[in-house]
């Protein structure tokens, strides 16, 4: 009786918000490649997705995990954890939520097929122990798996089996590459691949909408010019991103504000640590300088983080001390300094080295991946000529750069890294940690940086339970990233989207667009 | 004429196997698919066993071969980025191209037939020179920098237009128009325009200059003694005769026009195959990459043949040489 009338309560409220609910349409670069939340394990893909598939947990509006379909979670000892699900929850297409479904999405995602299964790598068994609890084993005490499933999305088994899309397809067409049937706020109604895609509020959603949207449009439109004129023209609410170049014009503008933030991405500087010798630039077949700590040292100590945000990032990103910004779980607040701004003292470490003179060495950098990333490689030619390095710069789109880098093609690279589990341990468990193709570490060290320690650390970061014991390691982590300067981190990038006076909405630094926090004024 | 037609499109056919196989040799230099198609938690394990499926680890000839296989059993396989069949895809995106390109080539031909008589027959006339000067911005600025213009003017500014997009369109069997909704036509005119303004010019400046020696030749000047109205010698006579060469060019640059819409549609936003093309090589989506340069070498070999075919119906003499016994 109670659950029914606070059904019709809700659908009153539903009812009392379409009233004065709008259409609300925005753009970004990038279409979601597919409907799967399966089968791509990519930014544009999950965020989208975000808004119409539910995981057990979510992520607020400050990134820490909250109850979704799980209403609550505790550790079983150190052997996994045990979700209490939420019940009277109901699939789009009414279908009602359990367990079995979760095991069923558990089974699909952590497939050879799915490009999600790495999320899984910890667990070793998935029990369901009645209709609205289910137990998720792990390997070692894992405390971080449950802030690790944010973006793992729940399918309901019949509508899969019904469709024949047990698994995602990843050459193949299948129903729920263009279909989705979740249990989030909003349900799709239209999908047009690369022209627009369509959703409208789920009444019988289980959450209280905080919006007022009656349809949501999205539209790709990847030429940033063309982006800026549908925000100003009012032909589209929001646009992500707003170009850094035209962010003054933007603000300026009558009727539209730019807002920004910080994102996960930290950009750095990584080197060839391991090879004998230099590969490019004159001095190219002579010992590699790169080896020795003191020449990395120089180049942080070389490089004018400030003039970079003030000039090529307009004053909107800040300088990032650490592999994780501070934003993020583990963040190491002792070191919250970079190596400061002194050249001159980057001229000495270099004479310590033996290299008074300088070297010449090659630059590889991409100039399609991060924002003006090309520009930043330039602005760090000029400073390392400061100090007599002579770097020479290969800047290419990233759909050439991996393959250069994946083949040791470099002596310096420029690299940017986003947690995908917002947490100090994920850059050290792929960029710092001693590359390990069977123990699936390593798999971005393409410098091949090793330190015993830190290998020696991570397994004991993954399965501590105790927080600040835990932080301790991670502390001293990030002691040995800065001490054996591992990479240069630069800056955290910014955040720029541009978005019409009376839309509210929650910038995530995860760079995730959430439907449900969108306010539409007229 | 048969036997001419059978030999063209052997020809044809032998140029399209070309164009196969220098596109296959280029895609490696295009970049590596595989990085797009998983997410940062990949291991190297990952990507070899993915470029393994997708036979990625073959060379370009082989993996031409298997593509031609493909084809000859009316399969363009499956898009790497959206993961459905190239076909659909392809015949999704063709009628906005389609559109835009008919549309902009009649925008080209209309006004550039009329500006090019105008100002042929009004040398000197003020109007005439503005139009000439105006007419060199046309062939000198590059084409997204005359979209973004427009948009800026027309959109921005003025807000009479939309920035991007097809607007509303209607299904009529497979075919999308945006030719039958407000919203539609309004979105075609601002591409349109920019897609057009090069042949535009070009087929004006062309019909200027012909119409310049037509009208200096002596049947012209005979007509004009005869007392015939000047109406009658500009469009009846002159125009007529200048219109040989102008079709051919159009024909020609039809093909273009559609190579070309690539920027324009990376500009507006404009949901055609040009716009897929982009799409595609950002992704290094290789199928939809081969199948859209095969698409376009077909279209550019069947508007040479029906260009060829068209000397024969409209200059009458290769008609009567051939009656001559050749």
């Amino acid at each position: 009786m109670k659950t029914q009338y606070l059904l019709a309560a809700t659908a009153l409220l539903v009812t009392a918000g379409a009233a004065n609910a709008e259409t609300f349409k925005w753009a970004a670069q990038t279409d979601p490649q597919t409907m799967d939340p399966h089968a791509v394990n990519s930014t544009p893909v999950l965020s989208f997705l975000n808004n119409v598939y539910e995981g057990l947990v979510r992520r607020g509006k400050d990134m820490a995990i909250e109850p979704a379909l799980a209403e609550s979670w505790e550790p079983l000892g150190g052997d996994g954890w045990r979700f209490n699900l939420r019940q009277g929850v109901t699939f789009h297409d009414g279908a009602q939520f359990d367990a079995e479904d979760v095991l069923f999405s558990y089974e699909r995602a952590s497939s050879e097929a799915a490009d999600t299964s790495s999320w899984f790598a910890p667990v070793s068994e998935v029990r369901v122990v009645d209709d609205f609890t289910i137990d998720f084993m792990t390997n070692a005490p894992n405390p971080i798996f449950p802030d690790s499933i944010a973006n793992f999305m729940i399918m309901d088994k019949g509508w899969a089996e019904a469709n024949g899309v047990e698994l995602p397809a990843r050459d193949a067409e299948n129903f729920a590459t263009l279909n989705a049937n979740g249990t989030g706020a909003f349900r799709l109604v239209e999908r047009q691949p690369g022209l627009m895609t369509a959703l409208e509020p789920f009444e019988n959603w289980w959450g209280e909408p905080e919006h007022n949207i009656a349809r949501a449009e999205f539209t790709p439109v990847q030429n940033a010019a063309t982006a800026v004129a549908a925000l100003l023209t009012g032909e589209v609410d929001m646009i992500n991103p707003v170009p850094i170049q035209d962010v003054e014009r933007v603000s300026e503008r009558d009727g539209v504000e730019v807002i920004q933030g910080i994102e996960a991405r930290v950009i750095m500087l990584g080197f060839a640590q391991k090879a004998e010798t230099l590969q490019y630039g004159d001095d190219a077949g002579a010992p590699n300088p790169f080896r020795d700590a003191r020449v990395r040292r120089a180049v942080a100590h070389a490089v004018n983080v400030d003039a970079i945000l003030q000039t090529i990032m307009r004053g909107a990103a800040e300088p990032a001390s650490q592999l994780v910004s501070p934003a993020m779980r583990g963040y190491t607040s002792g070191l919250a300094d970079r190596p400061a701004f002194d050249p001159e003292r980057a001229r000495e470490l270099l004479a310590e080295a033996g290299y008074e003179d300088g070297f010449s060495f090659g630059l590889k950098c991409p100039n399609d991946r991060y924002l003006n990333d090309e520009e930043v490689c330039q602005a760090v030619v000029s400073m390392l000529a400061q100090i007599g390095l002579e770097a020479e710069l290969d800047a290419m789109p990233v759909r050439n750069y991996w393959p250069e880098l994946r083949e040791d093609n470099f002596d310096m690279y420029l690299l940017g890294w986003s947690p995908g589990t917002f947490d100090a341990e994920h850059p050290v468990r792929f960029l710092v940690a001693t590359p390990n193709e069977e123990k699936r570490l390593g798999s971005w060290n393409f410098g091949d940086f090793s330190n015993a320690r830190v290998d020696a650390l991570l397994p004991m970061i993954q399965s501590e339970i105790d927080d600040a014991a835990r932080q301790a390691m991670l502390d001293e982590v990030a002691r040995i990233v800065r001490d054996e300067v591992a990479y240069v981190t630069l800056y955290v990038q910014p955040l720029l989207w541009g978005v019409r006076d009376g839309v509210e909405l929650t910038q995530r630094p995860d760079n995730f667009f959430i439907l449900r926090w969108v306010t539409v004024n007229q | 004429m048969l036997a001419f037609i059978i030999r063209r499109v052997l020809q044809s056919v032998v140029v399209l196997l070309i164009v196969g196989l220098v596109a296959f040799s280029l895609f490696r230099f295009v970049g590596d698919p595989i990085d797009n198609l998983l997410g940062q938690e990949r291991t190297i394990e990952d990507i070899e066993r993915l470029r393994g499926e997708l036979g990625l680890d073959q060379p370009f000839p082989v993996q031409y071969f298997n593509f031609l296989q493909g084809i000859s059993q009316g399969n363009f396989g499956v898009s790497y980025r959206q993961g459905r069949p190239v076909a659909d895809i392809l015949v999704e995106r063709l009628p906005a191209t389609l559109e835009l390109a008919a549309i902009s080539a009649l925008f080209a031909m209309i006004l550039g037939v009329t500006l090019g008589v105008y100002t042929a027959i009004r040398r000197d006339g003020w109007l005439s020179n503005a139009i000439m000067t105006a007419s060199l911005i046309g062939v000198s600025l590059p084409t997204f920098l005359i979209g973004i213009l427009l948009i800026y003017v027309f959109a921005v500014e003025l807000g009479w237009l939309p920035s991007f997009g097809r607007g509303e369109t209607v299904q009529i069997g497979w075919w999308s128009t945006g030719l039958l909704t407000a919203s539609g036509l309004k979105a075609i005119i601002l591409p349109a325009i920019t897609l057009g303004l090069y042949q535009m010019t070009l087929i004006m400046r062309l019909v200027r200059s012909e119409m310049l020696e037509v009208l200096r030749s002596d049947y012209v000047k005979f007509a004009r003694a005869r007392g015939l109205p000047q109406r009658s010698v500009y469009f009846r006579h002159a125009l007529k005769n200048t219109l040989v060469p102008v079709i051919t060019i159009t024909g020609l640059q039809l093909g273009s026009i559609i190579a070309f819409a690539i920027i324009t549609e990376t500009v507006f936003q404009w949901p055609g195959v040009g716009l897929l093309f982009i799409n595609s090589i950002q992704f290094v989506d290789i199928p939809v990459m081969a199948s859209y340069l095969m698409l376009i070498s077909v279209m550019f070999v069947v508007i040479n043949l029906i260009v060829d075919l068209l000397y024969f119906a409209i200059d009458p003499r290769l008609s009567a040489s051939r009656g001559g016994g050749h």
